[in-house]
């Protein structure tokens, strides 16, 4: 039944729908052949200001309730995975900056992002991945600066970013105590934007190394105090999970949606592929898994709102909606049968873009690390 | 410039109409739009306002709820102020459709108290396609009037538009003010933004209820016939492209179609 919605963000959603399948859905097709970053498509997506609902109305927002956006980045993801991850992008780059950042620098990179630019999140390193406490790279203080030192990997639109929040160790004897955050920006000399990824799904959004040698930073730059960058990587990650999981779900529907479809016309045994009760009963838990997945995001956006704690409840989410849209996926493939295989059909690009979801933004083993530890307790 | 864009809303032309049991086009459950011609007018006017200053008012005639949610769709996409107008007549000709749309062109002056330069309506609406209403209208103003007009720019003596024509196009200078009918322009129609759209949805929208003389029309539509159903044709079933193509040449040449 999908989200309960007013009737403005009906509206919205209705405009968002048509963008969507007359600018989008066609579109992308050969841009995810070629793994090109849509640029125009972008560029439009900014004019509809589909790429600033993160961004607070103080800073020149939109003031979208979370469920009407929830709604509106479902509708993005089902037209393409990789553009609604892009959009998306700005909204885990502001995170960071509006959980541990001043007045400044929230009103700074909000309006970055309200202008047309993008933010990118760099917790990642090749040695720090599910261990993100595992980073090498160091933040040292020099007078009134500080010098970065270190490489980022698979950094969601580092190569296009306006701005860069970077995690550091400032002491590396402290462990997740020594980590900082800290605000680069785009131009800084010593940094630069390595080796993009030639991924499997999601080829429409741009993720690449990010190397800082000798990076030469204002000490206000600093996002909140000296030690507390683990915590603000955490925090952000406990929000960003739940709109990873809405992304999962707009793959789903497609799924659904494309499955159905075909299940409905194509002929075999001389009756329509959707008459077999096995096709139904498939369709039937690519739905209840799909509707499963956004009560849980609901449920972790209300826990959020009303300011009670919900981290168990996002990676719930996460996890729930990542393993869902994988196998919904692999079940849209097997429905369209040869068909589904090849690529003259939209499905094997939502099996491609589906698998992400299990991985990114904390795999789903550390989803269930954290879920499971929080039902156990203290042992 | 002050711009009048007369907008009317319409089915989806996407969707596919069918006659209901009464005879009449069945619209139930068929989304309505604006009229495709009259959103590349109101992108017009409003990109030649947003280069060159002025306002871009549109005007509609239809029953207030239904036709709401179009008006604040083009305030969304950049019109100034929306006026809606209680219909003169039901199932009214192109005739009694123009001499509506003239009386709005006057009451809608008398309401904002200023002249329009430029009166713009689509070339045609995508439901009717009678391409007769924005001439006519013309004529109950007396007023100058170019059709399928794909630019417009501000010219010494009024206006210099572009009209497209079968082999290309042709540029006329028209004093103000004007009627002109617009066509496809090189450029596509804006999309709304979240905030405009916000913003919109708050608008004031007079609705005007018996501003408009009602019209008996001349010209009353009897009845609408479906087009014929396809005759079930030939299937050409040879096995490959070779076979299929000779045999596909063969019927038409037996068809003296070649
Ligand atoms: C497309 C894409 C975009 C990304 N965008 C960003 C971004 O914008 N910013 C950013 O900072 N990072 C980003 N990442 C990085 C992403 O968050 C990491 O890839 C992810 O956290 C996993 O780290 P890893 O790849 O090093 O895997 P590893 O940590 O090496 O894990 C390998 C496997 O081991 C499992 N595993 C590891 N530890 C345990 C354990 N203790 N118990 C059980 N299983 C375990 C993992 O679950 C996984 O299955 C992105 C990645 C991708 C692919």
């Amino acid at each position: 039944m999908g989200y309960i919605i007013g009737e403005e963000a009906k509206d919205l959603l209705r405009d968002v729908k048509e963008f969507c399948e007359k600018e989008v859905k066609e579109q992308i097709k050969e841009y995810d052949v070629s793994g090109e970053w849509p640029r125009p498509i972008y560029e439009q997506a900014q004019e509809m200001q589909l790429h600033m609902m993160d961004v607070p109305e103080e800073y020149g927002g939109l003031g979208l309730d979370h469920i009407t956006q929830a709604a509106l980045v479902e509708q993005m993801a089902w037209a393409d995975a990789g553009f609604a991850v892009t959009m998306n992008g700005n909204g885990l780059a502001l995170k960071p900056v509006l959980i541990s950042g001043n007045e400044e620098q929230k009103k700074k990179c909000s309006e970055m992002i309200v202008n047309g630019g993008y933010g990118a999140f760099a917790l990642t390193e090749p040695d720090a991945g599910c261990d993100a406490s595992n980073g090498k790279t160091t933040a040292v203080r020099e007078g009134d600066e500080y010098v970065l030192n270190g490489r980022k990997c698979f950094i969601t639109n580092a190569s296009v970013a306006d701005f860069f929040v970077v995690t550091a160790m400032t002491d590396k004897t402290k462990g997740t105590k020594g980590m900082s955050a800290f605000l680069v920006y785009k131009g800084t000399p010593g940094l630069s934007v390595g080796n993009h990824e030639n991924k499997m799904g999601v080829r429409t959004s741009t993720t690449s190394d990010l190397v800082l040698d000798e990076v030469r930073i204002p000490a206000e730059n600093l996002l909140g105090e000296e030690g507390t960058g683990f915590v603000t990587a955490m925090k952000t990650l406990d929000l960003a999970r739940i709109w990873c999981a809405v992304i999962g779900v707009g793959v789903a529907k497609r799924c659904i949606d494309e499955a159905a479809a075909y299940a409905r016309q194509r002929v075999q045994f001389g009756a329509p592929i959707g008459k077999n009760q096995a096709i139904q009963f498939k369709m039937a838990d690519m739905e209840i898994r799909t509707e499963a997945s956004r009560q849980l995001i609901v449920h972790a956006l209300t826990l959020a709102d009303k300011g009670l704690p919900f981290s168990k409840e996002s990676a719930e989410a996460k996890c729930f909606a990542g393993d869902s849209v994988m196998q919904t996926s692999i079940d849209a493939v097997q429905i369209l049968g040869g068909y589904g295989y090849s690529r003259e059909y939209p499905v094997e690009k939502l099996m491609r873009d589906a698998k992400i979801f299990q991985i990114f933004e904390g795999t789903n083993e550390i989803q269930r690390m954290v879920v499971g530890r929080s039902v156990i307790g203290k042992i | 410039m002050n711009i009048l864009v007369c907008v009317k809303q319409v089915p989806d032309d996407f969707a596919k109409v069918h006659l209901g049991e009464n005879g009449k086009p069945a619209l139930e459950g068929i989304d309505k739009v604006v009229n495709a011609f009259d959103t590349y007018a109101v992108e017009m006017a409003v990109r030649l306002c947003e280069n060159h200053g002025g306002r871009v008012v549109v005007a509609t005639i239809g029953a207030e709820e239904e036709v709401r949610p179009s008006m604040v769709q083009m305030i969304a996409v950049g019109a100034n102020q929306a006026y809606i107008f209680a219909p003169n007549t039901a199932d009214g000709d192109e005739s009694s459709v123009a001499a509506g749309l003239a009386e709005l062109v006057k009451k809608t002056e008398e309401t904002i108290g200023e002249s329009f330069d430029l009166i713009m309506c689509g070339k045609e609406s995508t439901d009717e396609i009678s391409s007769q209403v924005g001439a006519m209208l013309a004529e109950k103003l007396n007023l100058s009037f170019v059709s399928s007009v794909i630019d417009v720019k501000p010219a010494e003596a009024g206006l210099c538009v572009k009209q497209e024509t079968e082999e290309g196009s042709a540029s006329y200078e028209v004093s103000c003010p004007a009627v002109v009918t617009v066509a496809k322009p090189e450029y596509d129609p804006r999309y709304p933004n979240l905030k405009s759209k916000m913003a919109a949805r708050k608008a004031v929208i007079p609705y005007l209820s018996d501003a408009l003389t009602p019209v008996q029309p001349a010209v009353r539509c009897m009845n609408y016939q479906e087009p014929a159903k396809r005759e079930a044709g030939v299937k050409i079933q040879e096995k490959n492209a070779v076979d299929a193509v000779a045999r596909a040449i063969a019927l038409m040449a037996d068809d003296k179609v070649l």
